[in-house]
Protein backbone atom coordinates (compact mmCIF):
# COMPACT_ATOMS: atom_id res chain seq x y z
CA UNK A 1 0.00 0.00 0.00
CA UNK A 2 1.25 3.55 -0.99
CA UNK A 3 2.08 5.14 2.38
CA UNK A 4 3.32 9.17 3.07
CA UNK A 5 5.93 10.31 4.34
CA UNK A 6 5.88 14.08 5.90
CA UNK A 7 9.16 14.88 3.45
CA UNK A 8 7.24 13.98 0.49
CA UNK A 9 4.30 15.70 1.34
CA UNK A 10 5.55 19.40 2.62
CA UNK A 11 6.97 20.65 -0.54
CA UNK A 12 6.17 23.80 -0.10
CA UNK A 13 5.30 23.61 3.04
CA UNK A 14 7.64 24.69 6.24
CA UNK A 15 8.67 23.03 9.60
CA UNK A 16 7.38 25.24 10.91
CA UNK A 17 3.61 24.28 10.58
CA UNK A 18 2.36 25.17 14.09
CA UNK A 19 -0.15 22.33 13.94
CA UNK A 20 0.32 19.06 14.96
CA UNK A 21 -1.74 16.67 12.57
CA UNK A 22 -1.43 13.21 12.99
CA UNK A 23 -0.01 11.37 10.47
CA UNK A 24 -1.41 7.96 9.10
CA UNK A 25 1.14 6.36 11.16
CA UNK A 26 0.18 2.60 10.98
CA UNK A 27 -0.12 3.12 6.90
CA UNK A 28 -3.53 1.25 7.56
CA UNK A 29 -5.36 3.56 5.21
CA UNK A 30 -2.59 4.72 2.91
CA UNK A 31 -4.29 8.06 1.69
CA UNK A 32 -2.88 9.46 -1.09
CA UNK A 33 -2.36 13.34 -0.40
CA UNK A 34 -1.99 15.61 -3.57
CA UNK A 35 0.41 17.73 -3.96
CA UNK A 36 0.74 21.54 -4.39
CA UNK A 37 1.52 20.77 -8.29
CA UNK A 38 -1.86 19.08 -9.06
CA UNK A 39 -3.46 21.92 -7.35
CA UNK A 40 -1.73 24.48 -8.69
CA UNK A 41 -2.78 22.76 -12.39
CA UNK A 42 -6.23 22.84 -10.78
CA UNK A 43 -6.32 26.49 -10.51
CA UNK A 44 -3.63 28.11 -12.87
CA UNK A 45 -6.07 27.62 -15.68
CA UNK A 46 -8.95 30.18 -14.15
CA UNK A 47 -9.17 33.08 -16.13
CA UNK A 48 -9.29 36.63 -14.75
CA UNK A 49 -12.51 38.45 -14.55
CA UNK A 50 -11.04 41.39 -16.09
CA UNK A 51 -7.98 40.33 -18.07
CA UNK A 52 -7.85 37.21 -20.97
CA UNK A 53 -5.14 35.62 -19.44
CA UNK A 54 -4.92 33.00 -16.68
CA UNK A 55 -4.46 33.41 -13.50
CA UNK A 56 -1.33 31.10 -13.40
CA UNK A 57 0.17 33.45 -16.71
CA UNK A 58 -0.43 36.47 -14.00
CA UNK A 59 1.29 35.05 -10.97
CA UNK A 60 -1.93 35.51 -9.05
CA UNK A 61 -1.24 31.93 -8.54
CA UNK A 62 2.00 30.70 -7.67
CA UNK A 63 3.18 27.10 -6.90
CA UNK A 64 5.28 28.01 -3.77
CA UNK A 65 2.23 29.84 -2.54
CA UNK A 66 0.37 26.43 -2.15
CA UNK A 67 0.42 24.91 1.11
CA UNK A 68 -0.74 21.28 2.20
CA UNK A 69 -1.10 20.05 5.85
CA UNK A 70 -1.62 16.67 5.43
CA UNK A 71 -3.90 15.13 8.16
CA UNK A 72 -5.87 11.55 9.07
CA UNK A 73 -8.77 12.15 7.68
CA UNK A 74 -8.86 15.75 7.06
CA UNK A 75 -6.37 17.80 5.11
CA UNK A 76 -5.73 21.46 4.97
CA UNK A 77 -4.99 23.12 1.82
CA UNK A 78 -4.06 26.72 1.97
CA UNK A 79 -3.45 28.91 -1.46
CA UNK A 80 -2.29 32.55 -1.21
CA UNK A 81 -3.09 34.54 -4.22
CA UNK A 82 -1.18 37.65 -5.26
CA UNK A 83 -3.21 40.27 -6.89
CA UNK A 84 -1.99 41.96 -9.85
CA UNK A 85 -2.36 45.67 -8.34
CA UNK A 86 -3.16 46.48 -4.45
CA UNK A 87 -6.55 47.74 -4.47
CA UNK A 88 -7.58 45.23 -6.73
CA UNK A 89 -11.49 45.33 -6.53
CA UNK A 90 -11.58 41.26 -8.28
CA UNK A 91 -9.80 39.80 -4.76
CA UNK A 92 -12.71 38.77 -3.71
CA UNK A 93 -14.18 37.77 -7.04
CA UNK A 94 -10.56 35.96 -7.86
CA UNK A 95 -10.77 33.97 -4.39
CA UNK A 96 -13.69 32.63 -4.58
CA UNK A 97 -13.15 31.45 -7.89
CA UNK A 98 -10.51 29.64 -6.56
CA UNK A 99 -12.33 28.38 -3.36
CA UNK A 100 -15.24 27.19 -5.56
CA UNK A 101 -12.80 25.41 -8.20
CA UNK A 102 -11.04 23.69 -5.10
CA UNK A 103 -13.94 22.44 -3.55
CA UNK A 104 -15.23 21.11 -6.91
CA UNK A 105 -12.37 19.05 -7.75
CA UNK A 106 -11.06 17.92 -4.12
CA UNK A 107 -12.55 15.24 -2.41
CA UNK A 108 -14.32 16.43 0.65
CA UNK A 109 -11.45 15.27 3.52
CA UNK A 110 -10.34 18.29 1.93
CA UNK A 111 -10.75 21.87 3.77
CA UNK A 112 -9.38 24.93 1.50
CA UNK A 113 -8.45 28.01 2.83
CA UNK A 114 -8.11 30.89 -0.04
CA UNK A 115 -6.35 33.69 1.45
CA UNK A 116 -4.77 36.67 0.15
CA UNK A 117 -0.71 37.10 0.42
CA UNK A 118 0.15 39.37 2.92
CA UNK A 119 0.86 42.90 1.96
CA UNK A 120 -0.08 42.51 -1.53
CA UNK A 121 -3.97 43.54 -1.16
CA UNK A 122 -5.14 47.17 0.42
CA UNK A 123 -7.96 45.47 2.15
CA UNK A 124 -6.65 42.01 2.67
CA UNK A 125 -7.93 40.82 5.82
CA UNK A 126 -11.84 41.50 5.29
CA UNK A 127 -11.38 39.64 2.03
CA UNK A 128 -9.65 36.82 3.99
CA UNK A 129 -12.67 37.21 6.31
CA UNK A 130 -15.19 36.84 3.89
CA UNK A 131 -13.14 34.21 1.63
CA UNK A 132 -13.39 32.01 4.72
CA UNK A 133 -16.75 32.14 5.71
CA UNK A 134 -18.76 28.89 4.20
CA UNK A 135 -22.05 30.76 4.49
CA UNK A 136 -21.17 33.75 2.24
CA UNK A 137 -19.43 31.58 0.04
CA UNK A 138 -22.70 28.92 -0.40
CA UNK A 139 -24.77 32.13 -0.81
CA UNK A 140 -22.47 33.09 -3.52
CA UNK A 141 -22.66 30.29 -5.02
CA UNK A 142 -26.91 30.63 -5.14
CA UNK A 143 -26.53 33.71 -6.75
CA UNK A 144 -26.77 33.82 -10.53
CA UNK A 145 -25.32 37.00 -11.71
CA UNK A 146 -21.77 36.31 -9.78
CA UNK A 147 -21.92 32.64 -10.75
CA UNK A 148 -22.72 33.25 -14.73
CA UNK A 149 -19.01 35.29 -14.18
CA UNK A 150 -17.63 32.84 -12.07
CA UNK A 151 -18.60 30.23 -14.69
CA UNK A 152 -16.94 32.22 -17.28
CA UNK A 153 -13.60 32.24 -15.04
CA UNK A 154 -13.52 28.71 -14.63
CA UNK A 155 -14.43 27.91 -18.36
CA UNK A 156 -10.59 27.12 -18.95
CA UNK A 157 -10.31 24.78 -16.30
CA UNK A 158 -11.50 20.84 -18.07
CA UNK B 1 -15.39 9.42 31.52
CA UNK B 2 -19.38 9.30 29.25
CA UNK B 3 -19.08 9.03 26.09
CA UNK B 4 -21.49 10.26 22.91
CA UNK B 5 -22.80 6.80 21.90
CA UNK B 6 -24.46 7.16 18.34
CA UNK B 7 -28.15 6.09 18.81
CA UNK B 8 -29.34 6.53 14.62
CA UNK B 9 -28.82 8.49 11.68
CA UNK B 10 -31.47 9.69 9.98
CA UNK B 11 -31.62 9.02 5.96
CA UNK B 12 -29.57 11.48 4.57
CA UNK B 13 -31.12 14.67 2.99
CA UNK B 14 -30.11 15.46 -1.21
CA UNK B 15 -27.81 18.60 0.05
CA UNK B 16 -26.40 20.10 3.05
CA UNK B 17 -28.43 20.81 6.57
CA UNK B 18 -28.05 24.49 8.08
CA UNK B 19 -29.88 24.27 10.96
CA UNK B 20 -31.57 21.00 12.98
CA UNK B 21 -34.36 22.56 15.55
CA UNK B 22 -37.05 20.35 17.74
CA UNK B 23 -40.21 21.14 18.47
CA UNK B 24 -40.37 22.66 22.24
CA UNK B 25 -42.95 20.35 23.30
CA UNK B 26 -44.09 17.68 20.54
CA UNK B 27 -41.38 15.33 18.86
CA UNK B 28 -40.65 16.69 15.75
CA UNK B 29 -37.41 17.35 14.39
CA UNK B 30 -37.80 20.31 11.32
CA UNK B 31 -34.29 20.30 8.98
CA UNK B 32 -33.25 23.93 7.14
CA UNK B 33 -31.63 22.27 4.04
CA UNK B 34 -29.84 24.33 0.98
CA UNK B 35 -32.47 22.24 -1.28
CA UNK B 36 -34.62 24.59 -0.48
CA UNK B 37 -37.06 22.52 1.48
CA UNK B 38 -37.46 22.28 5.20
CA UNK B 39 -37.99 18.26 6.14
CA UNK B 40 -39.09 17.43 9.02
CA UNK B 41 -38.85 14.15 10.80
CA UNK B 42 -40.54 12.29 13.71
CA UNK B 43 -38.49 11.83 16.82
CA UNK B 44 -40.45 9.08 18.34
CA UNK B 45 -39.61 7.02 15.08
CA UNK B 46 -36.74 8.75 13.10
CA UNK B 47 -38.69 8.29 10.11
CA UNK B 48 -39.39 11.26 7.90
CA UNK B 49 -42.73 13.51 8.25
CA UNK B 50 -42.46 15.25 5.49
CA UNK B 51 -41.13 17.93 3.21
CA UNK B 52 -41.91 21.79 2.83
CA UNK B 53 -40.59 23.11 -0.28
CA UNK B 54 -41.57 25.35 -3.29
CA UNK B 55 -41.77 28.44 -0.52
CA UNK B 56 -38.39 29.47 -1.14
CA UNK B 57 -36.00 30.16 -4.18
CA UNK B 58 -32.95 29.56 -2.33
CA UNK B 59 -30.92 27.53 0.46
CA UNK B 60 -33.41 27.41 3.46
CA UNK B 61 -30.93 28.49 6.17
CA UNK B 62 -32.68 28.63 9.69
CA UNK B 63 -36.13 27.33 10.59
CA UNK B 64 -37.74 27.62 14.25
CA UNK B 65 -40.79 26.17 15.85
CA UNK B 66 -43.93 28.47 16.88
CA UNK B 67 -43.87 27.67 21.09
CA UNK B 68 -47.41 25.85 21.63
CA UNK B 69 -49.44 27.25 24.49
CA UNK B 70 -52.35 25.88 25.52
CA UNK B 71 -54.32 29.10 24.11
CA UNK B 72 -52.73 28.77 20.83
CA UNK B 73 -51.84 25.10 20.31
CA UNK B 74 -51.61 25.25 16.45
CA UNK B 75 -48.33 23.71 14.97
CA UNK B 76 -46.34 26.72 13.38
CA UNK B 77 -42.97 27.03 11.54
CA UNK B 78 -41.05 30.18 10.46
CA UNK B 79 -38.57 29.17 8.01
CA UNK B 80 -35.78 31.96 6.61
CA UNK B 81 -33.92 31.45 3.31
CA UNK B 82 -30.95 33.01 1.40
CA UNK B 83 -33.57 34.45 -0.94
CA UNK B 84 -34.05 37.46 1.59
CA UNK B 85 -37.49 36.42 2.79
CA UNK B 86 -38.81 34.38 5.68
CA UNK B 87 -41.73 32.05 5.47
CA UNK B 88 -44.78 31.49 7.77
CA UNK B 89 -45.98 27.77 7.63
CA UNK B 90 -48.94 26.49 9.79
CA UNK B 91 -49.65 22.62 10.31
CA UNK B 92 -53.63 22.16 9.73
CA UNK B 93 -53.84 18.91 11.68
CA UNK B 94 -53.34 19.87 15.31
CA UNK B 95 -55.49 17.44 16.94
CA UNK B 96 -53.56 14.11 15.65
CA UNK B 97 -51.37 13.64 18.54
CA UNK B 98 -50.06 10.42 17.14
CA UNK B 99 -49.40 12.02 13.88
CA UNK B 100 -45.87 12.45 14.73
CA UNK B 101 -44.59 8.91 14.56
CA UNK B 102 -43.98 9.11 11.09
CA UNK B 103 -46.49 7.74 8.16
CA UNK B 104 -48.46 4.68 8.73
CA UNK B 105 -49.64 4.05 4.63
CA UNK B 106 -48.34 1.52 2.76
CA UNK B 107 -45.31 2.07 1.09
CA UNK B 108 -45.53 3.60 -2.35
CA UNK B 109 -48.65 5.87 -1.59
CA UNK B 110 -47.34 8.96 -3.07
CA UNK B 111 -46.80 12.06 0.01
CA UNK B 112 -48.63 14.51 -1.61
CA UNK B 113 -52.20 14.59 0.89
CA UNK B 114 -49.55 14.64 3.92
CA UNK B 115 -47.33 17.97 2.74
CA UNK B 116 -50.08 19.15 2.50
CA UNK B 117 -50.70 19.26 6.33
CA UNK B 118 -48.34 22.05 6.24
CA UNK B 119 -50.22 25.43 4.76
CA UNK B 120 -47.94 28.13 3.44
CA UNK B 121 -49.73 31.40 5.46
CA UNK B 122 -47.75 34.87 5.29
CA UNK B 123 -44.36 35.81 3.47
CA UNK B 124 -42.11 38.09 5.45
CA UNK B 125 -40.49 40.66 2.95
CA UNK B 126 -38.32 43.34 3.98
CA UNK B 127 -34.93 42.14 4.51
CA UNK B 128 -32.40 43.28 1.45
CA UNK B 129 -30.04 40.19 1.48
CA UNK B 130 -29.97 36.27 2.67
CA UNK B 131 -31.68 35.69 5.78
CA UNK B 132 -29.11 33.86 7.99
CA UNK B 133 -31.17 33.15 11.45
CA UNK B 134 -34.83 33.72 11.97
CA UNK B 135 -36.16 33.06 16.13
CA UNK B 136 -39.55 32.65 17.84
CA UNK B 137 -39.65 34.36 21.18
CA UNK B 138 -41.08 32.26 24.28
CA UNK B 139 -44.51 33.70 24.29
CA UNK B 140 -44.64 32.92 20.66
CA UNK B 141 -46.11 36.36 20.11
CA UNK B 142 -42.72 38.02 18.27
CA UNK B 143 -40.70 36.27 15.60
CA UNK B 144 -36.69 37.99 14.80
CA UNK B 145 -34.84 37.31 11.69
CA UNK B 146 -31.45 38.66 10.75
CA UNK B 147 -29.42 38.90 7.30
CA UNK B 148 -26.38 40.11 5.63
CA UNK B 149 -27.73 43.57 5.50
CA UNK B 150 -26.31 43.89 9.01
CA UNK B 151 -30.12 44.09 10.28
CA UNK B 152 -32.20 42.16 12.41
CA UNK B 153 -36.00 42.58 12.20
CA UNK B 154 -38.71 42.18 15.33
CA UNK B 155 -42.08 40.90 14.12
CA UNK B 156 -45.42 40.79 15.96
CA UNK B 157 -48.27 38.34 15.19
CA UNK B 158 -50.52 41.47 15.56
CA UNK B 159 -53.72 38.98 14.54
CA UNK B 160 -53.71 36.10 13.22
CA UNK B 161 -51.19 36.09 10.01
CA UNK B 162 -50.87 39.74 10.75
CA UNK B 163 -47.21 40.04 11.03
CA UNK B 164 -46.11 43.50 11.85
CA UNK B 165 -42.11 45.01 11.87
CA UNK B 166 -42.19 46.10 14.89
CA UNK B 167 -38.10 47.15 15.33
CA UNK B 168 -35.09 47.21 12.27
CA UNK B 169 -32.24 47.31 14.64
CA UNK B 170 -29.52 48.66 12.61
CA UNK B 171 -26.30 47.79 15.37
CA UNK B 172 -24.18 45.41 13.93
CA UNK B 173 -21.99 46.41 11.35
CA UNK B 174 -21.90 43.36 8.95
CA UNK B 175 -23.91 40.17 8.26
CA UNK B 176 -25.82 38.93 11.16
CA UNK B 177 -25.66 35.50 11.45
CA UNK B 178 -27.94 34.23 14.35
CA UNK B 179 -30.45 35.60 16.76
CA UNK B 180 -32.03 34.10 19.48
CA UNK B 181 -34.66 34.65 22.05
CA UNK B 182 -34.29 34.55 26.52
CA UNK B 183 -36.33 31.64 27.62
CA UNK B 184 -38.44 32.95 29.78
CA UNK B 185 -37.54 37.35 28.64
CA UNK B 186 -38.03 39.34 25.86
CA UNK B 187 -34.40 39.82 25.75
CA UNK B 188 -33.13 39.04 21.92
CA UNK B 189 -29.89 38.47 21.35
CA UNK B 190 -27.94 38.41 17.76
CA UNK B 191 -24.47 37.17 16.46
CA UNK B 192 -22.64 38.47 13.90
CA UNK B 193 -19.80 38.88 11.24
CA UNK B 194 -18.71 41.61 13.11
CA UNK B 195 -17.50 39.37 16.36
CA UNK B 196 -20.28 40.71 18.79
CA UNK B 197 -23.18 39.37 20.08
CA UNK B 198 -25.76 42.45 20.89
CA UNK B 199 -28.57 42.44 23.54
CA UNK B 200 -32.26 43.99 22.90
CA UNK B 201 -34.73 44.76 24.83
CA UNK B 202 -38.26 46.65 24.34
CA UNK B 203 -38.62 50.52 25.94
CA UNK B 204 -41.77 51.63 25.27
CA UNK B 205 -42.50 50.77 21.45
CA UNK B 206 -38.74 51.25 20.58
CA UNK B 207 -36.32 48.44 20.79
CA UNK B 208 -32.96 49.30 21.94
CA UNK B 209 -29.28 47.80 21.90
CA UNK B 210 -28.88 47.43 25.71
CA UNK B 211 -25.32 45.68 25.50
CA UNK B 212 -22.23 44.50 23.42
CA UNK B 213 -20.27 41.63 24.24
CA UNK B 214 -17.10 41.91 23.03
CA UNK B 215 -14.50 39.27 22.85
CA UNK B 216 -14.37 37.14 20.61
CA UNK B 217 -12.16 37.72 17.80
CA UNK B 218 -13.73 36.08 14.21
CA UNK B 219 -17.39 36.04 13.49
CA UNK B 220 -19.97 34.69 16.32
CA UNK B 221 -21.80 31.82 14.50
CA UNK B 222 -24.50 30.67 16.86
CA UNK B 223 -25.63 32.05 19.85
CA UNK B 224 -27.95 29.94 22.91
CA UNK B 225 -29.60 30.70 26.05
CA UNK B 226 -28.72 29.02 28.91
CA UNK B 227 -32.63 27.30 30.17
CA UNK B 228 -34.25 27.40 33.60
CA UNK B 229 -33.16 23.82 35.15
CA UNK B 230 -35.81 21.58 36.24
CA UNK B 231 -36.40 22.02 39.92
CA UNK B 232 -35.64 17.53 39.74
CA UNK B 233 -31.64 18.57 39.19
CA UNK B 234 -31.30 19.38 42.50
CA UNK B 235 -31.97 15.52 43.48
CA UNK B 236 -29.24 14.61 41.24
CA UNK B 237 -25.79 13.30 43.37
CA UNK B 238 -23.10 15.69 44.14
CA UNK B 239 -21.13 14.49 40.72
CA UNK B 240 -23.95 15.52 38.51
CA UNK B 241 -24.43 18.57 36.66
CA UNK B 242 -24.58 21.98 39.08
CA UNK B 243 -27.63 24.17 40.08
CA UNK B 244 -28.07 27.62 39.94
CA UNK B 245 -29.17 30.12 42.63
CA UNK B 246 -30.53 32.84 40.05
CA UNK B 247 -33.53 34.13 41.06
CA UNK B 248 -35.99 33.65 38.59
CA UNK B 249 -34.57 33.86 35.59
CA UNK B 250 -31.59 32.61 33.81
CA UNK B 251 -28.75 35.12 33.16
CA UNK B 252 -26.38 33.29 31.02
CA UNK B 253 -25.84 32.86 27.09
CA UNK B 254 -23.08 30.64 25.09
CA UNK B 255 -21.29 31.78 21.85
CA UNK B 256 -19.25 29.59 19.30
CA UNK B 257 -17.34 32.00 17.39
CA UNK B 258 -15.01 31.35 14.16
CA UNK B 259 -12.54 32.03 16.17
CA UNK B 260 -12.83 28.28 17.47
CA UNK B 261 -13.85 28.88 20.70
CA UNK B 262 -16.84 28.93 22.90
CA UNK B 263 -17.68 31.96 25.75
CA UNK B 264 -20.46 32.06 28.51
CA UNK B 265 -21.07 35.16 29.05
CA UNK B 266 -23.06 36.84 32.60
CA UNK B 267 -25.02 39.07 33.22
CA UNK B 268 -23.24 40.92 36.16
CA UNK B 269 -26.41 44.22 36.58
CA UNK B 270 -29.74 44.42 36.04
CA UNK B 271 -31.06 47.34 34.69
CA UNK B 272 -32.09 48.35 38.31
CA UNK B 273 -29.41 47.26 39.95
CA UNK B 274 -26.61 49.47 37.39
CA UNK B 275 -29.37 52.44 37.84
CA UNK B 276 -28.74 52.30 41.92
CA UNK B 277 -25.26 52.27 41.73
CA UNK B 278 -25.41 55.74 39.73
CA UNK B 279 -22.76 54.34 37.27
CA UNK B 280 -22.49 56.79 34.04
CA UNK B 281 -25.94 56.49 32.47
CA UNK B 282 -26.10 57.31 28.42
CA UNK B 283 -29.08 59.64 28.62
CA UNK B 284 -29.68 58.54 24.73
CA UNK B 285 -30.26 55.31 24.97
CA UNK B 286 -31.92 55.74 28.03
CA UNK B 287 -30.09 54.23 30.86
CA UNK B 288 -33.07 52.56 32.32
CA UNK B 289 -32.24 49.22 29.67
CA UNK B 290 -29.01 49.31 29.73
CA UNK B 291 -27.53 45.82 30.96
CA UNK B 292 -23.63 44.93 31.71
CA UNK B 293 -22.52 41.41 30.54
CA UNK B 294 -19.32 39.63 30.89
CA UNK B 295 -17.57 36.48 29.92
CA UNK B 296 -17.55 34.34 32.80
CA UNK B 297 -15.57 31.52 31.55
CA UNK B 298 -13.75 30.64 27.94
CA UNK B 299 -14.78 26.70 27.58
CA UNK B 300 -12.18 24.41 27.13
CA UNK B 301 -10.36 24.39 23.42
CA UNK B 302 -11.40 21.69 21.37
CA UNK B 303 -12.27 22.47 18.18
CA UNK B 304 -9.37 22.93 15.77
CA UNK B 305 -11.75 24.91 12.80
CA UNK B 306 -14.99 27.29 13.45
CA UNK B 307 -17.67 26.22 15.41
CA UNK B 308 -20.26 26.89 13.85
CA UNK B 309 -22.90 25.38 16.39
CA UNK B 310 -23.70 25.29 20.26
CA UNK B 311 -26.62 24.37 22.03
CA UNK B 312 -27.68 24.68 26.22
CA UNK B 313 -29.38 21.63 27.17
CA UNK B 314 -32.58 22.79 29.48
CA UNK B 315 -32.07 19.11 31.20
CA UNK B 316 -28.70 18.24 31.86
CA UNK B 317 -27.61 21.85 31.80
CA UNK B 318 -24.91 20.60 29.48
CA UNK B 319 -23.60 22.64 26.38
CA UNK B 320 -22.69 21.08 22.86
CA UNK B 321 -20.65 22.37 20.14
CA UNK B 322 -20.02 20.88 16.30
CA UNK B 323 -17.82 22.77 13.66
CA UNK B 324 -15.68 22.48 10.80
CA UNK B 325 -13.70 20.62 12.19
CA UNK B 326 -15.90 17.38 12.17
CA UNK B 327 -15.92 17.39 15.93
CA UNK B 328 -19.21 16.95 18.52
CA UNK B 329 -17.91 18.45 22.20
CA UNK B 330 -20.18 18.34 24.76
CA UNK B 331 -19.26 20.42 28.50
CA UNK B 332 -20.50 19.96 32.08
CA UNK B 333 -20.29 22.56 34.52
CA UNK B 334 -18.64 21.63 37.61
CA UNK B 335 -18.50 22.62 41.47
CA UNK B 336 -15.10 23.44 42.39
CA UNK B 337 -13.89 22.89 45.52
CA UNK B 338 -12.52 25.53 47.73
CA UNK B 339 -10.56 28.45 46.33
CA UNK B 340 -9.59 27.10 43.12
CA UNK B 341 -10.13 29.66 40.63
CA UNK B 342 -8.82 28.48 37.28
CA UNK B 343 -8.37 24.97 35.72
CA UNK B 344 -5.23 24.02 33.93
CA UNK B 345 -7.19 23.61 30.67
CA UNK B 346 -8.28 27.00 30.68
CA UNK B 347 -6.61 29.77 28.34
CA UNK B 348 -4.79 32.15 30.82
CA UNK B 349 -7.22 35.03 28.96
CA UNK B 350 -10.24 33.26 30.28
CA UNK B 351 -8.08 32.23 34.14
CA UNK B 352 -7.18 36.34 33.88
CA UNK B 353 -11.17 37.10 33.56
CA UNK B 354 -12.21 34.44 35.92
CA UNK B 355 -10.13 36.07 38.81
CA UNK B 356 -11.40 39.43 37.56
CA UNK B 357 -14.99 38.09 37.81
CA UNK B 358 -14.63 37.19 41.43
CA UNK B 359 -13.52 40.28 42.78
CA UNK B 360 -16.90 41.38 41.02
CA UNK B 361 -18.78 39.26 42.94
CA UNK B 362 -17.41 40.07 46.26
CA UNK B 363 -18.40 43.50 46.09
CA UNK B 364 -21.83 42.70 45.24
CA UNK B 365 -21.54 40.01 48.18
CA UNK B 366 -23.35 37.64 46.41
CA UNK B 367 -21.35 34.41 47.17
CA UNK B 368 -21.35 32.86 43.57
CA UNK B 369 -21.00 28.92 43.66
CA UNK B 370 -17.20 28.49 41.60
CA UNK B 371 -17.37 26.28 38.47
CA UNK B 372 -15.35 25.45 35.86
CA UNK B 373 -16.46 23.82 32.44
CA UNK B 374 -14.98 20.45 31.89
CA UNK B 375 -15.29 18.47 28.01
CA UNK B 376 -17.47 15.66 29.22
CA UNK B 377 -17.81 13.84 25.85
CA UNK B 378 -15.94 14.36 22.24
CA UNK B 379 -16.95 12.36 19.39
CA UNK B 380 -13.93 13.85 16.59
CA UNK B 381 -14.93 12.49 12.33
CA UNK B 382 -19.21 12.65 13.99
CA UNK B 383 -19.99 13.19 9.95
CA UNK B 384 -17.04 11.52 8.50
CA UNK B 385 -14.54 13.95 7.03
CA UNK B 386 -17.98 16.46 6.47
CA UNK B 387 -18.31 19.49 8.59
CA UNK B 388 -21.31 19.67 11.13
CA UNK B 389 -23.37 23.40 11.31
CA UNK B 390 -25.75 22.21 13.69
CA UNK B 391 -26.13 20.71 17.24
CA UNK B 392 -28.93 20.68 19.29
CA UNK B 393 -30.23 18.65 22.52
CA UNK B 394 -33.96 17.13 22.46
CA UNK B 395 -36.09 15.24 24.92
CA UNK B 396 -35.49 11.73 24.24
CA UNK B 397 -39.26 10.26 22.69
CA UNK B 398 -38.29 7.36 21.00
CA UNK B 399 -39.87 4.12 23.01
CA UNK B 400 -36.19 2.99 24.13
CA UNK B 401 -35.78 6.40 26.27
CA UNK B 402 -36.92 6.38 30.06
CA UNK B 403 -38.48 9.92 31.43
CA UNK B 404 -36.00 12.80 31.55
CA UNK B 405 -33.66 10.94 28.88
CA UNK B 406 -32.13 13.43 26.42
CA UNK B 407 -30.52 12.89 23.24
CA UNK B 408 -28.27 15.31 20.50
CA UNK B 409 -28.64 15.38 16.94
CA UNK B 410 -26.06 17.39 14.92
CA UNK B 411 -26.06 17.92 11.27
CA UNK B 412 -23.88 18.27 8.84
CA UNK B 413 -22.77 19.14 5.22
CA UNK B 414 -23.32 15.36 4.02
CA UNK B 415 -27.41 16.08 4.39
CA UNK B 416 -27.25 13.60 7.70
CA UNK B 417 -28.72 14.18 10.73
CA UNK B 418 -26.71 12.49 13.96
CA UNK B 419 -28.66 11.09 17.02
CA UNK B 420 -26.71 10.25 20.26
CA UNK B 421 -26.96 9.16 23.68
CA UNK B 422 -23.98 9.94 26.04
CA UNK B 423 -23.71 7.10 28.03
Amino acid sequence: PFTVTPGQLYESDTSDSEEDFELDAEGDNGVEEIDSQEIYDLIAPISDPEHPLSLGELAVVNLPHIYITPGNPISTVLVEITPTITHCSLATVIGLGVRVRLEQALPPRYRVDVRIREGTHSTGDQVNKQLADKERVAAACENESLMSLLRKMLEGCK
Amino acid sequence: MPTLHRLTSLPPLPDRIWQATVHPTLPILALACADKAVHLFSLTTFAPLSTIDGGHKRSVRSVAFKPSTPSAPEIVLATGSFDATAGIWRHDNVNAENSWDGPVKAEGEDDEEEEEDWRFAVVLEGHENEIKGVAWNAGGDKIATCSRDKSVWVWEEMEEDNFETVAVLQEHSADVKAVCWHPEEDLLASASYDDTVRLYREDFDDWTCISILSGHTSTVWSIDFEKPHPSTLHDHSHSGPCTHTHESTTSRLVSASDDTTLRVWHRTSLPATKASRGLTPSIIRGQVLEEEWETQSVLPQVHTRAVYGVSWSGRSGRIASCGGDGKVVVYEEREVEGDVQESTDKPAEAAAEGAEETKEDEKKKVPAKKTEWVVIAELEGAHGVHEINSVTWSRRWDKDGKEGDEILLSAGDDGVVNVYTIE
